[in-house]
């Protein structure tokens, strides 16, 4: 592979180029009710070629390994055609490095047959758990993703990444009344990880019933604690976003808005991103332009501190590229993406937190999440009240929103209980979507949050 | 190397087979913070087989071509474990004929798309300077070809193209993102038009209003109506009705919605997003009443669901998913709609459709891009502000729907929508 990459580099007429060859072997197997839904494999093998020409850059993405030579020189034309001003990478020292996948049990040992026997095992267990659960979405998955990466500098890299994960979710019903409950579990170190969830199984079946007989939550303003998983999707949903270089270095208004030194919290409150985790889905030793990870403090002590690169944007910013430009398969040129983000611990208890609250609402997990930079919503997957300093009934439908900046100042407790996210998901931007990314928080509290909801 | 040459091989040791190719070469040119960022061209093949053995199914994917042997056998291993079918392959019928290639796409140069990006620009710019543009064009020329064990054996052509432009205008720690895109199979879009569409949308912006904590009408254009639509979506695919999952199981004939509501799938359309004369199951595209006058007529049906539903293809495989969804004109102009709102919403689009518990029906969204009505008259954008309900319960609270229907996105035909009362949650 390297000499194939190299060979087809030597002939690249650009200011830059670089190729990524991926292979792909993936499995499946998925339940819905009492049927297996889906078993399958697949292989997929292609690549991408990148060139940037004064500034302008041209892809090309192939399956067809044998044009990878055609496939240069195109991305290179494409370039030239659209560069027009001067190109702009941060400097990195050309690096030559393996890292080869670390597994305990190699998911692809494992046969099928094993696979399936698990999500049945799993499956039985949510539909047997409570008579009123109706249907249920069981699904196991696995990839591992092996990458060669070279470019005009020098760099050649050859790692591999494995991802296994298993979903869990059951359907509850009662007349028009239909529920979800979700679990799930990820992860990077091989097949192990997806064994040993008979008990989330348990608790996806009956949060989905246990939702059933929840009120929806009435809409208002409330004083919220969110859940170290849902603290976690608030640091990447709500402030991640915008710490991405690519909404703000040609942009002179989000320049001013995203001034480094801004206060934009309470000092308790932290926030990083950090692609050195060791075991989170979102580490890497080097992101897709080959540039070492490291881990960036976006916000410290409230303040405004860092923010995330690809070459192109750490240049045109005069900062220091900090690794965090990624890709999710060969069809796609790597964009600044968040690695594993998290709010870092802050010194309160959760029973602190609770104890002055009259009226408020503890919010649970998620089960999605968007933003559009100002604005974030997501939804907690359930939630309780708290009434008088206490958590009381379970709720349900309960949707988080508002403006960044004002719930970030809102912020009033940080607790001391940080914990990383063991569940699946991922990221979506620009179309690429899942990218694996780790999610990490404490308990947190915040005042004033809208949560939607019909009125009461 | 041919799909039916792959059914053959499969054959040796199934008693069933399907085996597709998908070959796409497209081209897409991009602008970011008003400048020409990136041209991109990609190639992709893949094939699928799926395989029956002994009753029970299996499948596999590659995209690497010489690969035949390993499709073959990793379906063949699935198929050990699969799960048992429900169907048979279809034997060869006509299909219909509906426009899904249209020539003047695959001679669209990369020069012309970088053009016509300019031009949308350009004049997004002329009306407000300080909106930060991005945009894209894009065409596509794919081939897709499918053979089974039946003795069916199809194939099609197809292109796409696609224009749009999307900004971003910054006051303060207000960001405004809006924009306008639209795609087709058919290279007629015209990037003027696509532009003004834009500028519409900045222009309904420039002022905020105020809105009450109340319920109160909402309008939803073209685009927004996929609030109401999420949950239908769901409903009426058939794979949810087998499994029990959709609210609609087993209403057939029932009054779901106002009289004046009807919904359609309809992969016949000429040059559709969605269009093709056969699925990915080799079953002949048809026209699929949903709702009728308001009553529950189909449910969107692949071979498996079909057989297990003791019912018919209806041409939605592999996954029962709509094609074209189509909402029936109504009687009413859009600004007539407008005009005779006291005070009401027009919502756009949303964020957050679809995290809470969409096969209800419930939805609970924050409007993204969306204008408050006052006095008959749209006055400005609003912020921060929820919209909540139920798709079901709207659809019974119609008032008003548009008497000319458009395409949002590539796959909705539908006129704008006026419910008379949802609840709006605001700060």
């Amino acid at each position: 592979m390297r000499d194939l990459i190299a060979e087809a580099l030597d002939k690249a007429r650009a200011d830059y180029a670089e190729v990524r060859l991926e292979k792909v072997d993936a499995s499946g197997v998925s339940y819905r009710g009492e049927k297996l839904d889906d078993i399958g494999s697949s292989r997929t093998v292609g690549g991408i070629a990148r060139a940037v020409v004064n500034g302008g850059w041209g892809t090309a993405t192939f399956n067809d390994l044998d044009s990878i030579g055609r496939r240069v020189a195109e991305a290179c034309e494409s370039a030239r055609l659209a560069g027009k001003e001067k190109t702009c990478l941060a400097a990195v020292d050309p690096v030559v490095d393996e890292s080869p996948a670390v597994m305990e049990k190699d998911f692809r040992a494992v046969p099928l047959s094993e696979k399936k026997a698990l999500v049945e095992e799993y499956n039985d267990i949510v539909r047997g758990c409570h008579e009123k659960i109706e249907t249920t979405n069981v699904a196991y998955n696995d990839r591992f993703r092996s990458v060669w990466f070279g470019n005009t500098e020098g760099t050649f890299l050859h790692d591999e990444r494995p991802d296994v994960g298993v979903s869990l979710s059951a359907t509850a019903r009662d007349g028009d009344n239909v529920q979800r409950g979700f679990e799930s579990q990820a992860g990077v170190s091989g097949f192990q990880v997806v064994e040993g969830l008979q008990e989330k199984a348990r608790a996806a079946a009956r949060r989905a019933v246990d939702l059933l007989s929840a009120p929806p939550v009435t809409g208002g303003r409330y004083t919220v604690i969110i859940n170290p998983r849902l603290a976690g999707v608030f640091a990447h949903e709500a402030f991640g976003h915008l710490s991405e270089s690519d909404f703000v270095y040609e942009n002179e208004r989000m320049k001013e808005l995203m001034v480094m030194g801004k206060r934009l919290g309470p000092e308790i409150l932290n926030i990083i991103d950090d692609g050195t985790v060791p075991g989170q889905r979102g580490t890497r030793p080097y992101d897709d332009e080959g540039v070492r990870t490291r881990k960036t403090h976006l916000i410290r002590k409230g303040v405004l501190s860092g923010r995330l690169h690809s070459r192109e944007t750490a240049a045109k910013m005069g900062e220091e590229p900090t690794g965090n430009a990624r890709a999710i398969g060969h069809q796609f040129q790597p964009v600044v993406r968040m690695t594993n983000t998290c709010i870092e611990a802050g010194d309160s208890s959760f029973e602190e937190m609770l104890s002055d609250v009259k009226l408020g609402l503890y919010a649970l997990d998620m089960v999605g999440g968007q933003t559009t930079m100002e604005m974030f919503t997501f939804s907690a997957a359930y939630g309780y009240m708290i009434r008088d300093g206490k958590v009381a009934e379970m709720v349900r439908d309960v949707v988080l929103t508002g403006n960044v900046f004002e719930t970030l100042e809102h912020i009033e407790m940080v607790g001391s209980d940080l914990a990383w996210s063991t569940g699946g998901g991922g990221c979506g931007k620009g179309g690429q979507s899942p990218l694996p990314v780790g999610l990490g928080g404490p308990h947190v509290r915040i005042r004033d949050v809208v949560v939607g909801g019909r009125q009461g | 190397m041919t799909v039916r040459d792959l059914v053959e091989m499969a054959m040796k040791r199934a008693d069933g087979a399907q085996a597709t190719m998908n070959r796409v070469e497209s081209a897409n040119v991009s602008f970011e913070n008003d400048r020409l960022k990136t041209i991109k061209s990609a190639q992709s093949s893949s094939i699928s087989l799926r395989v029956v053995v002994d009753g029970k199914l299996g499948s596999s994917l590659t995209t690497d071509l010489e690969d035949r042997q390993g499709v073959v056998d990793r379906a063949l291993e699935a198929a050990e474990f699969g799960s048992p079918v429900h169907f048979r392959f279809p034997g060869p019928r006509e299909v219909p004929a509906v426009k899904v290639f249209d020539e003047a796409v695959t001679s669209v140069t990369r020069e012309e798309m970088v053009r016509l990006g300019e031009e949308m620009i350009s004049m997004v710019k002329e009306y407000n300077p300080d909106i930060l543009l991005g945009a894209g064009v894009s065409r596509s020329v794919s081939r897709h070809e499918l053979a089974n064990s039946a003795g069916t054996v199809l194939s099609e052509e197809a292109t796409a193209f696609s224009l749009g432009v999307h900004g971003q205008l910054v006051r303060g720690t207000d960001i405004l993102w809006a924009g306008h895109g639209f795609g087709w199979k058919k290279r007629e879009i015209d990037e003027k038009d696509v532009a003004a569409r834009a500028i519409d949308l900045f222009r309904k912006a420039e002022r905020t209003a105020d809105v009450r904590s109340v319920d109160m009408p909402v309008i939803f254009t073209p685009e927004g109506v996929s609030v109401l639509l999420l949950a239908l979506r769901l409903g009426f695919n058939g794979k949810n009705v087998v499994l029990g999952a959709s609210p609609l199981g087993g209403r057939e004939g029932e009054q779901i919605a106002n009289e004046s509501f009807s919904l359609t799938d309809d992969p016949l359309l000429d040059y559709g997003g969605g269009s093709a004369a056969y699925d990915g199951e080799g079953v002949p595209h048809r026209v699929t009443p949903l709702v009728e006058k308001g009553k529950v007529k189909n449910f969107l049906y692949d071979l498996d669901a079909a057989g297990r539903a003791g019912r018919e293809s209806t041409g939605n495989g592999i996954g029962c998913g709509s094609t074209n969804l189509v909402v029936a004109e109504g009687d009413v102009p859009f600004e007539q709609m407008v005009r005779e709102t006291k005070e009401g919403l027009l919502v756009h689009n949303v964020i957050g459709l679809g995290q809470g518990n969409p096969l209800s029906g419930e939805f609970s969204v924050n409007v993204n891009l969306g204008y408050k009505i006052e006095n008959g008259e749209v006055v400005g954008r609003v912020k921060n502000t929820m919209l909540a309900g139920n798709t079901y319960e709207a659809l019974n609270n119609i008032a008003a729907i548009g008497d000319k229907a458009e395409w949002a996105g590539g796959r909705l035909l539908t006129p704008p929508v006026k419910i008379a009362k949802l609840s709006v949650i605001s700060r």
